[in-house]
């Protein structure tokens, strides 16, 4: 009961003294930077923990990982192949995150997964999933998928209506199964590189380029947003991202949970595995080559030559 | 004499039935979809559903992870840069103890088993002289995620080097934590004794 109302808190805590002034312009400026929201979160904790605040900040301003020498290209390769630029800073973001986890969304999660059985779970899925539809399709337009947008229009139209406003996944058991494209993906497509891999508390692993992606997709795409946008006091916004934060807790725990279980540093885990998920997704699913060795040249895999 | 011929009959029908499952166990080696098939089916009659304990299960587990895996050429993978700057005593503590952080994460799970089966999809090419065999794995609600396995060409037929679960290399990720703990926690020594003791806390997990 303490860590819902715990959450509900930051609501009561928008009101800026000026924001009823110019509500239109500061509200868009609320939605573009996703940030406000860690910011609340993290004004919550450092109002429990003040010490907090300064290591954060320290850290964020001694934040960058040291590159390895140009003498030591193996080391070098291996640096890239994380891309953390900002590890000590993402490090100490993480150790915020997984306080949070367990002081707040983990026991609202674990709630909400033991009131709501697996069926309910899987339609509450489909339905934010089906709400999220329009961005899916602007940006596989934007990736130059025409398919692709045809295919999730389809979906929409079908989930939106015999579905039950997206409730069933009818368009899957049709043979159109679930696809997934965000802006971040389609700035990959055009070639953009995700600069370095960040960690931000509540949202979890991501990229400096796919915080910004999904700044666009929030702010320009999402039908949430448009539907919020200087018409109501804010409420379906973030009762739509309160839903959206516990559907893909719910979805991830046991995946996390084993990663964690399994590994000895969780971070550099919980890096490698996401950068590989987030690749798949950038190749829209398809298979990835063989790994190679850093010089690029032999099989990985291949038998010594003493077994041989 | 009759029974010496009959023995003989009996014999000869024996060393047939031996050579036929030794053709099948060569057959099943030697095909990618086969060997994945077999160690799905396996796993699942002789250590998920099998009535044995939990200790049984996990050396049985051993045994069937040696006999497709091949856990070197794994080991070699995920250390490395490492292997060359390690001492073979390290390397060799490193192999031991990679195979029973594996042994033993995979067996700490074996009772969530629901029935769950997999169903192999394809195979293509892999690397030099490999395959990747693509499959799901069903759960009874019909709810299934997808697991590709890496396989590479052996004297004795195909052994299983990677496992990409959902797009995440099991290799791969166990490469890049490894490499960040010699780098940021005291070299080899450092993620062996770090090693050990997650094995220990596994064995005491599992039991």
């Amino acid at each position: 009961m303490i860590a819902i109302r715990t959450f509900k808190s930051p609501q009561h805590r928008v009101g800026w003294p000026w924001q009823k002034k110019n509500v239109k312009s500061l509200r868009s400026f609320k939605d573009l930077s996703f940030s406000v929201l860690t910011m609340m979160l993290a004004r919550n904790l450092v109002s429990r923990f003040p010490a907090l605040a300064v290591v954060c900040m320290v850290l964020a301003i001694s934040g960058c990982a040291t590159k390895p020498p140009a003498s030591d290209p193996a080391a070098r390769a291996a640096f890239q192949e994380t891309n953390d630029q900002l590890e000590p800073f993402n490090r100490a973001m993480f150790g915020v995150d997984q306080t949070l986890d367990a002081i707040l969304i983990r026991p609202v999660v674990s709630t909400y997964r033991f009131i709501v059985p697996e069926p309910g779970r899987r339609g509450v899925d489909n339905f934010l999933r089906n709400l999220r539809s329009p961005i899916t399709f602007a940006n596989s337009l934007l990736q130059g998928n025409v398919k692709r947008a045809g295919s999730t229009l389809g979906r929409f139209i079908v989930n939106s209506t015999v579905g039950v406003l997206g409730f069933a996944d009818i368009a899957a058991d049709l043979g159109t199964p679930y696809q997934y494209e965000d802006f971040g993906q389609t700035l990959a497509t055009w070639g953009v590189s995700d600069i370095s891999y960040l960690y931000v508390p509540v949202f979890g692993p991501m990229s400096i380029r796919d915080g910004f992606g999904m700044a666009v997709d929030n702010y320009v795409f999402d039908p949430v947003t448009w539907y919020d946008y200087g018409k109501n006091p804010g409420w379906v916004k973030w009762s739509y991202f309160g839903a959206l934060l516990i559907d893909v807790k719910s979805e991830t725990m046991t995946a996390t949970d084993e990663l964690k279980a399994s590994s000895i540093d969780y971070y550099a885990a919980l890096r490698s595995a996401y950068r590989q998920n987030r690749a798949k997704e950038i190749r829209n699913g398809a298979a990835a080559p063989a790994p190679k060795f850093t010089s690029g040249e032999d099989d990985p895999f291949a038998a010594p030559p003493a077994q041989k | 004499m009759n029974t010496s011929r009959r023995d003989f009959v009996a014999l000869s029908l024996a060393a047939t039935t031996l050579q036929t499952n030794l053709a099948m166990a060569q057959d099943w080696h030697n095909s990618p979809t086969g060997l994945v098939e077999r160690f799905a089916q396996l796993g699942i009659t002789d250590i998920l559903g099998a009535a044995i304990s939990q200790r049984e299960k996990t050396d049985r587990f051993r045994t069937l992870f040696k006999d497709f895996f091949d856990i070197p050429t794994i080991g070699r993978f995920v250390l490395a840069r490492f292997v060359r700057s390690a001492t073979p005593e390290e390397n060799e503590k490193f192999a031991a103890l990679f195979e029973d952080v594996i042994v033993y994460t995979w067996s700490r799970r074996f009772g969530e088993y629901k029935g769950q089966s997999l169903k192999v999809k394809d195979s293509g090419p892999d690397g030099d002289d490999g395959a990747l065999v693509t499959s799901d794995i069903v759960g009874n609600d019909g709810q299934s995620f997808g697991v590709a396995w890496r396989l590479r060409k052996r004297e004795t037929g195909y052994r299983v080097v990677d496992v990409i679960v959902e797009g995440v290399s099991m290799a791969i990720t166990y490469r890049q934590e490894y490499a960040t703990i010699i780098q940021q926690n005291g070299g080899m020594a450092g993620l062996l004794a770090q090693m050990q003791k997650q094995v220990n806390d596994l064995k005491a997990k599992v039991g």
